[in-house]
């Protein structure tokens, strides 16, 4: 296995076999055995998307008139900030880079960073670094196999995205500049990740810093695209690792010098994190534990504000992907309906045969898209009961003069209310940055539709937590995905209207496309009420399960 | 003595999980304003015992009361009452220990403040730090304070003391002298012998799901055998033919053995003829009642039936009504 930079000076067998290194091939071996399934998965998932990726652009644009029309509006505000600067939108290759290779560039770098936490600070600080490194084990082996393994997700993620791109025929510079920048994103956030490690002294700390740099990169980036002229690249975008990888413009100019950077970075982060392990001492870091209020307010003292406080974090996550998402949409909106034919079937299928006009069936998915984030919060929301109960702190409560019921009911309580303020809100925004398309009105409705569809989900969960509470977040996890699958591409599946119109998210009408409709949504919540009750009375009645 | 005058009252307890039996049959009983010791080995029973007193588990069989409740039925009144601390406490990582305390107390309705600070201060706890942060003993401070700082009438701790030093375990005892004094009732799950010798009133130690020896703490040591050790004048096998002495073991003139409560005066009446040199004699330790337990089947329910007949001030029926189910399903 290529393992780049970090591989060929990790795996060297010249090494002497003491020393900082005792024990790598060991460690490195131990690391894999650790996470392969989790490296199968990433690698898996993230190459997977090139081949679909490009076949749905495919049908969306079958012809070089069709891409060019699309070069001609594809540099909207939207598109540069999220995705990067169109600079080869007139080619299928192109296309590509647009559509996927920034989702790809920025998972890859989450996996990065939250691999190397993973068995890097995370092991730290549960104790079983301390373990290893009483035996004999160099001081630095165990990071760097840790490091090495998570660069070696990169390069073989590059390696299969060039190699995907060669095979449905795209251009050879291209496919490879596509596959080198990828991985060159990914081994840079190695670094960064395994500098974090050595800062923070948790791994939620580590993990956190990590996904704030890379926020902090892509906006440096985002404002670069923003601000330039065409498509030209901006100064700007040299100071963000990410800006480099996309530089190399694959399937565009085609420049390998930028990858120069990204590897350096790449080594010369992780040697510092190996310098900074030398220094310090083990379970430290070098930034101070945070401390925190020595009492609860009365606030997080009730089970509502403990909710609250636990999912504080996930909340705002998931509100800042409702905004961002309605802005985007919102943007695109217009441009998107003006492009699609709607005489192409794939066209017609994935915003479905509502019947309205184009720009209105568009708008009508897009609120579906808020709805289904919406749900997706609301499941992760919900799912945390469970963990709650799993974890072994619901016995604590309840051991406390606090009902069962009522505790269940401020789960569902923010599961829903969050969701209801992610609707509307989402909605709205997209309403507002339509250029008049739809009023914030208008869309806030549209997406408030889904609701009950939401609550559906919370009733499903709530069942389960109630009957199987041990399998109830990977069921209702897989009820949500189906869910999913059935309402966006039912119609691919060639599933029939009356069929698609029976699933959760299917039975709501897609204004503005549709009418409003009293009786499913009168439905929907009929069923969620009957699955949530059900299950709230099973759960009073059951023995609380810990893991 | 009422029935009434229980804090804590099960009878014939069972429970299985799947094709597990985690309870067969188990008696527990404490009285108001005592402090009551629950022994047994890991996998016996005690957690399982506690979670069904604190309604977390519903029984399978026999009846269950706490401070005169139901523990399924009244659980949300009864637990303004108690105090609970877990064996394995789990906190939320991203909180302090200062804000866990908070919440645990506050679902319990009432927060003396000053009495908090002052444990937090006697048990060298730091409130504002992340739980996260906290190693096994602290978290388990942080579940003590919240306990302890309540007034419930009742306190149910299961292993309390597992991940303390022995400073803080010292601390631990005053502060359950002090909730003894004040006249509220405790039952302590614990291995640590010392520990319940220094300060239960009545014990109660299970195997294997169901109880097999209960009573005060004085009593139990009365059904046992002192053991006692002694340097005759000549070899100490002849005390081999002296009634009422027990697993004799002879060394030259050395010997030790055991004697029963009833043969005691008989047994050293005989002695004196033989004209010891030396004479220890030991009463038995919690220890030793608590390890004869694992001798096998045979003993463990000679002595239950015993513990069950002698059980101090307890009404009667109790001791039939578990008998009853005794019949082991596994």
């Amino acid at each position: 296995m290529n393992t780049a930079t970090l591989g060929s000076r990790a795996g060297s067998p010249s090494l002497p076999s003491s020393g900082t290194m005792t024990g790598l091939s060991i460690c490195i071996r131990f690391i894999l055995r650790r996470n392969w399934i989790r490296l199968l998965v990433w690698a898996a998932v993230l190459a997977v998307m090139i081949p679909l990726v490009y076949d749905s652009q495919q049908q969306a644009f079958p012809t070089q008139a069709a891409r060019d029309a699309y070069a001609q509006v594809a540099n909207t505000p939207a598109v540069a900030a999220m995705t990067g600067l169109p600079y080869a939108a007139g080619s299928l290759g192109g296309i590509l880079v647009i559509k996927i290779w920034m989702t790809l560039a920025v998972a890859l770098a989450f996996a990065s960073i939250f691999l190397v936490t993973r068995n890097g600070r995370a092991d730290e600080e549960e104790g079983r670094t301390e373990l290893l490194r009483s035996a004999a084990l160099g001081r630095h082996a165990y990071s760097v196999a840790n490091y090495a393994v998570a660069g070696a997700l990169s390069v073989v993620v590059g390696l299969l995205v060039a190699l995907l791109c060669l095979s449905v025929k795209l251009p050879t510079s291209g496919s490879l500049i596509m596959g080198a920048s990828i991985a060159g994103t990914g081994l840079a956030f190695v670094a960064i990740g395994a500098l974090c490690g050595q800062l923070s002294s948790t791994s939620r700390g580590a993990n956190s810093l990590g996904v704030v740099v890379l926020a902090v990169f892509y906006f440096i980036r985002a404002g670069a695209d923003l601000q330039t002229k065409g498509t030209d690249v901006s100064p700007l975008s040299w100071f963000s690792p990410i800006g480099w990888a996309q530089n190399m413009r694959a399937f565009g100019q085609n420049t390998w010098w930028p990858l120069l950077p990204l590897l350096l970075l790449a080594v010369v982060g992780c040697a510092a994190a190996l310098r900074i392990e030398t220094s310090r001492d083990l379970g430290m870091g070098l930034l101070p534990q945070r401390r925190g209020p020595a009492t609860a307010t009365a606030f997080l003292a009730r089970p509502v504000g403990l909710v609250l406080r636990l999912q504080r974090g996930s909340l705002l996550g998931w509100l800042v992907g409702a905004v961002v998402a309605g802005l985007f949409f919102g943007g695109v909106g217009k441009a998107m309906s003006d492009l699609l034919d709607p005489s192409n079937p794939f066209a017609r299928a994935l915003v479905g045969n509502s019947g309205g006009s184009m720009l209105q069936s568009v708008l009508g998915i897009f609120a579906l898209f808020n709805g289904l984030l919406a749900g997706a919060f609301a499941v992760q929301c919900l799912a945390g009961a469970r963990a709650e109960e799993a974890g072994g702190r619901l016995e604590s409560q309840l051991a406390g003069a606090l009902s069962r019921s009522r505790w269940l009911f401020a789960q569902v309580v923010v599961a829903a209310a969050g969701s209801a303020v992610m609707l509307l809100l989402g909605g709205w925004l997209m309403g507002v940055s339509s250029n008049g398309a739809a009023t914030g009105g208008t869309m806030a409705q549209a997406s408030f539709a889904y609701w009950p569809a939401v609550l559906l989900m919370l009733g499903v969960l709530l069942f389960l937590q109630g009957f199987l509470p041990r399998l109830s977040v990977s069921l209702g996890w897989a009820v949500y995905g189906i869910s999913v699958m059935l309402a966006m591409f039912g119609s691919l599946f060639s599933l029939s209207e009356a069929a698609i119109k029976a699933t959760p998210f299917g039975a709501v009408p897609r204004m503005p496309a549709e009418d409003f409709a009293l009786l499913p949504i009168v439905v929907l919540c009929l069923i969620a009420a009957l699955l949530g009750g059900l299950g709230m009375w099973r759960f009073s009645t059951r023995d609380i399960v810990p893991e | 003595m009422s029935a009434n005058d229980l804090a804590i009252e099960a009878t014939g307890l069972h429970k299985r999980f799947g094709r597990t039996i985690a309870l067969a049959g188990l008696d527990l009983r404490v009285e108001a304003g005592t402090v009551a010791g629950f022994l047994g080995p890991n996998g016996s029973g005690k957690s399982t015992t506690i979670r069904i007193l604190l309604g977390l588990l519903k029984s399978d069989g026999g009846t269950a009361r706490l401070l005169g409740g139901d523990p399924w039925r009244d659980a949300v009144e009864l637990h303004r009452r108690i105090a609970y601390v877990p064996g394995e406490v789990s906190l939320w990582p991203n909180l302090t220990g200062g804000q866990a305390i908070g919440i645990l107390s506050r679902l319990r309705g009432h927060v003396d403040t000053a009495r908090r600070d002052s444990l937090l201060e006697r048990f060298e706890l730091d409130p504002t730090k992340k739980a996260r942060s906290y190693s096994k003993g602290n978290r388990q401070k942080v579940a003590l304070v919240a306990g302890l700082a309540s007034d419930a009438e009742l306190l149910i701790l299961d292993e309390p003391t597992s991940g303390l030093d022995p400073l803080m375990e010292q601390v631990f005892t005053e502060c359950i002298r002090e909730v003894k004094k004040e006249g509220r009732s405790v039952l302590l799950s614990s291995h640590i012998f010392a520990e319940v010798e220094k300060l239960c009133d009545t014990v109660t130690i299970i195997r294997e799901g169901r109880t097999v020896e209960a009573g005060r703490l004085d009593e139990l040591r009365h059904l046992h055998r002192t053991t006692v050790s002694i340097v005759l004048d000549r070899d100490a096998s002849v005390l081999a033919s002296v009634a009422g002495i027990n697993d004799l073991v002879v060394d030259g003139p050395k010997a030790a053995f055991t004697v029963g409560e009833a043969e005691l005066g008989g047994v050293l009446a005989a002695l004196s003829a033989y004209a010891p040199h030396t004479l220890v004699s030991s009463p038995p330790s919690l220890e030793d009642l608590f390890l004869r337990h694992y001798g096998g089947q045979a003993a463990a329910s000679a002595f239950s039936d015993a513990a069950a007949a002698s059980y101090a001030g307890a009404p009667a029926p109790a001791a039939p009504a578990a008998g009853k189910h005794r019949a082991r399903t596994r």
